[in-house]
């Protein structure tokens, strides 16, 4: 919030401090941020108060009868207790309530030693049941990666809000029913989002782990904490660490935990977390022979999945031997960031998170949002609950599972992104503020021939027009489909054209986990080219941390390092595990690059791109009582000159026959999830039946089809929720050459069953 | 009681008594003196009547007082701490660790050690378990914290083995199913108290 806004504020006594808040926060909000403890149950930051356990209660002077503390907005001159004989037998009996009949496993139970019933109820110190109530027989459900245990759950709501409200995806809701009221997936046959939200609110050992359950007590484990390296938000998270056995005295992640209260994660980083490198060694040999190769590489091919420092010390390799760069998934964001710094005038684009959250008008423009970058739907989500945000979603193939938050679908044709963003362009812009060039490029926009192109109606559009009426926060979103567009760089222009003369923020998710870091640091080449060193990438001598190349590196959650997400943020990571291997640091100490850790470059990283010098070690970690993010630092989103417009649309090719788009479904970012003990899942090709008929295949039969000069043999599999000629091709499973794609997503491919020879 | 005296150690200054034994002989012709007059007394046999009547107990009367070790032990008293046993549940012969973990936590040499995992009827198993007895101070901790009297300490104290792990291991402590009718409960810390019956209040039921 800027100094420049003019912030109501209030000024209470709570417990006879004085207490001044931002108008608007409530007296449980107010007390948090002076520091004062007030006993909740239900409450969690990150959702509207649930206000279902009323332990929050508090008095205030005037006022008969108690408050509840989280619903209630503080007020100037409010004089409030927090603390008295009456309030505390008030919640001592909400406390006996909670425990009648609550199963005495503590002894078993996973949540045993961070669990807030046995922490309020000895708090309270309810040491005997005087109410009674009949017992039920409530078994435990599986929902695969989760279980639910209802004779745990004490009904706190939790987990409802967070499935509606955070992720979007409503799959639970209460049986009400008094005593008898349960939890219920309303989903048990399709899957949920399977991100383990639900889990991880959980006060109670009620919705636990599946995976995890019973195999280790919460106090035995370390907590390290990390940022998720799958994709690019760098979700906070803390790997939780024990011995694996009595017998193997090695540290194995457990499970991953994090700040539920105002964060989230994924299921990829929930449950994706032992992609590590295990067993690497340190063998001089193979060390030499990779000296080598990159004393004589003429590329250095590497992928986004990389930490700032990293990237940073192979940019100097790169400039010591003279090799060029070469990063295939962060190639086009680094084509379209700096287009776009041409033409917006600033570095970085103008949108975060936390303001999507906010917004009430979202355009989602060239991202397959659920598969591609969950913590944005999650914002998403948030902002449809919220404010009944208007969501206009425009992609060439519709998505069944956002379909409660999409209230406008744009579906267009596969290759027009060129088009739609122009179409957007003269939607969006508002002609008062732009320049005249600009409005001269709107008004040459030929509209007749780009709507029947990209197989967008006029009326959609002016549908989309419609519902922008008395909206106030705006936010676009775009993703990984146009910057492997080839026409990247105008696309870049034209939304910059939107951001800078509407009142749109754009977001430009990067493709990969630190691919904004890449872009920012490495002066990235088009095209690897003579002798290749590839690391995390295909190459001649191949550095892998997935443990399958010509020497080990430690994958993510064996090194330290930052990473830069979406939210533009900096954040630092650490080692979870340990690794016996050589790592890039030794590597370039080797060819003379005088450098002890990898991240005594963290100063280093280049300022004019916004980063800041701070030691690696200083980079704070965590949230204010308030929720605010303290981790890391944001990076600078200096001004820059320019004022590039946009060229006139080029001719849109459409795509006929069978086309297959590249996208990894759900919880899987790539080889590094694929790896991982509970997400390792079988790639399969995904089509509609309108795709089998063009295609001549059936449900369940061997395909083989080549895309991105990899052949795929794999199964196909028809989704009844799926239109079109467009199937999903997951590349997971094809371990680095997945990091070497650079090719536009949709591809035109031809289909072929797996026993023919070729034609 | 104050430590004061205890932590005197200038022991010329302290308060002995004297005892009254008589008078020391001077010279040589007085103790001669002592000794045949003791000699003449019989004084000796009044001493080895004793002795004799404890000889003829142990050898006619199958009174002995010594035992054979380490053919015979002699019994150990309940509350001594040696190697743990591992109890089981008198009605179903299941083992009573329910694997909480409250015995690793509270183990000051840290030599507790156990895996648990879901098993198949979707309860914790304890699938392995061992206590380090190189480390292990036998001081009890683990017993207390116990809920399920299933962690004791038993009466087994001699420890020399060829190998530590011999002790160690979850199937070595645990009570044998041939002698669970044979199985005690242990009456040491966290122990059951004997009035434990009066002390229970009882929890409303519903039914």
């Amino acid at each position: 919030m800027s100094k420049a806004e003019n912030v109501k504020t209030v000024t209470l006594t709570i417990d006879g401090k004085e207490v001044t808040t931002r108008w608007g926060n409530t007296i449980l909000q107010a007390a948090r941020e002076a520091g004062i403890y007030i006993p909740t149950m239900c409450y969690l930051s990150k959702v509207e108060p649930i206000a279902s356990c009323r332990m929050c209660v508090v008095e205030v002077e005037g006022v008969d009868g108690m408050i509840l503390s989280c619903q209630e907005k503080a007020v100037d001159g409010a004089v409030v207790r927090t603390g008295s004989e009456a309030l505390f037998r008030e919640r001592q009996k909400i406390m006996e309530l909670y425990d009648v009949n609550h199963p005495l496993e503590c002894g078993v139970c996973d949540k045993s030693g961070e669990c807030d019933l046995q922490n309020k109820t000895l708090e309270f110190a309810v040491d005997t049941q005087e109410f009674t109530a009949r017992d039920q027989c409530r078994p435990v459900q599986n929902w695969g990666f989760i279980s639910y245990d209802p004779a745990l759950c004490i009904m706190c709501e939790r987990c409802v809000r967070v499935c509606t409200e955070i992720v979007g995806d409503e799959s639970l809701q209460i049986s009400p029913g008094g005593y008898k009221s349960t939890i219920v997936n309303v989903k048990p046959d399709e899957p949920c989002a399977e991100c383990g939200e639900c889990m991880a609110v959980c006060p109670v050992g009620a919705l636990v782990s599946t995976d995890f359950k019973y195999s280790s007590n919460a106090w035995e484990l370390e907590k390290i904490p990390g940022a998720c390296a799958h994709c690019s938000a760098g979700c906070e998270l803390r790997y939780e660490v024990k011995h694996a056995s009595i017998d193997d005295p090695e540290p194995k992640i457990y499970r991953v935990t994090n700040d539920f209260e105002f964060a989230s994660l994924c299921g990829a980083g929930r449950f994706g977390y032992d992609f590590e490198n295990r067993g690497a060694r340190k063998d001089p040999e193979a060390f030499a022979r990779a000296v080598e190769a990159l004393r004589k590489a003429e590329t250095i091919r590497f992928s986004s999945v990389i930490s700032n420092e990293e990237a940073l010390l192979l940019a100097r390799i790169a400039r010591h031997t003279g090799a060029r760069l070469v990063c295939d998934d962060a190639r086009g964001y680094q084509k379209f960031l700096r287009a776009y710094r041409e033409a917006s005038g600033k570095s970085l684009y103008g949108g975060n998170l936390g303001k999507l959250q906010r917004s009430d008008m979202i355009v989602v423009f060239a991202t397959r949002l659920y598969d591609d970058a969950p913590m944005v739907k999650y914002a998403i989500a948030t902002a449809s609950k919220r404010q009944k945000a208007q969501v206009v979603y425009c992609h060439p193939m519709e998505d069944p599972r956002i379909q409660n938050l999409v209230t406008r679908l744009i579906r267009y044709e596969a290759g027009a992104e060129e088009g739609v963003a122009a179409l957007l362009a003269d939607l969006l812009v508002d002609r008062r503020r732009a320049p005249e060039e600009l409005r001269r490029f709107l008004e040459d926009l030929d509209i007749g021939y780009l709507s029947a192109e990209s197989n967008v109606s006029e009326e959609e559009i002016e549908a989309v027009r419609r519902v922008m009426w008395k909206r106030k926060r705006f936010t676009l979103v775009v993703g990984a489909d146009v910057y492997n567009h080839p026409r990247v760089e105008n696309i870049a222009r034209i939304l910059a054209a939107i951001e800078r003369y509407s009142d749109f923020d754009l977001i430009a998710i990067p493709p990969a986990s630190n691919s904004l870091g890449v872009s920012l640091i490495c002066d990235l080449a088009d095209e690897a080219q003579g002798y290749t060193v590839g690391y995390n990438a295909p190459g001649d001598f191949v550095l892998s941390a997935l443990g399958d190349g010509d020497l080990d590196m430690p994958a993510m959650n064996q090194q330290e390092g930052t990473l830069t997400t979406i939210a533009k943020r900096v954040v630092p990571t650490y080692p979870a595990l340990p690794y016996g291997g050589y790592e890039l640091a030794d590597l370039a100490r080797a060819l003379g690059i005088g450098i002890e850790h990898v991240i005594d470059l963290t100063p280093e990283l280049p300022a004019e791109e916004g980063f800041s010098p701070v030691a690696f070690d200083d980079l704070p970690l965590g949230y204010d009582n308030l929720g605010t993010e303290l981790r890391g630092y944001l990076l600078e989103n200096a001004p820059r000159e320019g004022e590039a417009l946009p060229e006139e649309p080029a001719e849109i090719d459409s795509y006929d026959g069978t086309v297959v788009y590249r996208c990894d479904p759900g919880n899987l970012f790539g080889p590094f999830t694929a790896r991982t003990h509970q997400l390792a899942a079988e790639a399969k090709l995904v089509g509609s039946a309108q795709f089998a008929a063009a295609a001549k295949i059936a449900d369940g039969e061997r395909v083989r089809f080549e895309v991105d000069g990899i052949a795929f043999e794999r199964v196909f599999t028809i989704d009844t929720s799926m239109k079109g000629t467009i199937a999903i091709n997951p590349v997971f499973d094809t371990g680095l050459r997945s990091f070497a794609i650079s090719s536009y997503r949709f591809s035109p491919a031809r289909i072929h069953h797996a026993g023919d020879a070729d034609e | 009681m104050s430590l004061e005296q205890f932590k005197n150690r200038n022991v010329g200054t302290q308060n002995y008594v004297m005892l009254d034994l008589g008078k020391e002989p001077a010279n040589n012709w007085e103790k001669f003196k002592q000794v045949v007059r003791r000699s003449v007394k019989l004084e000796l046999f009044t001493g080895l009547k004793v002795t004799f009547r404890e000889m003829i107990k142990a050898l006619f009367m199958g009174e002995m007082h010594t035992v054979k070790y380490p053919f015979e032990k002699l019994p150990i008293a309940p509350r001594y701490r040696a190697i743990h046993e591992m109890k089981r549940l008198l009605e179903s012969g299941h083992y009573r660790c329910i694997g909480c973990g409250l015995c690793e936590k509270i183990c000051i040499a840290n030599c507790i050690r156990m895996d648990t995992r879901y098993d198949e009827n979707q309860r914790k198993e304890v699938s392995e378990y061992t206590i380090n007895f190189g480390r292990c101070i036998f001081c009890g901790y683990c017993a207390e914290v116990c809920p399920e009297l299933a962690i004791v300490h038993g009466g087994r104290y001699e420890v020399s083995s060829e190998q530590r792990a011999s002790f160690a291991l979850f199937e070595d402590m645990l009570t044998p199913i041939d002698k669970l009718t044979e199985q005690k409960e242990y009456p040491g810390f966290g122990a059951v108290s004997p009035d434990a019956d009066k002390k229970i209040k009882k929890t409303p039921l519903a039914y």
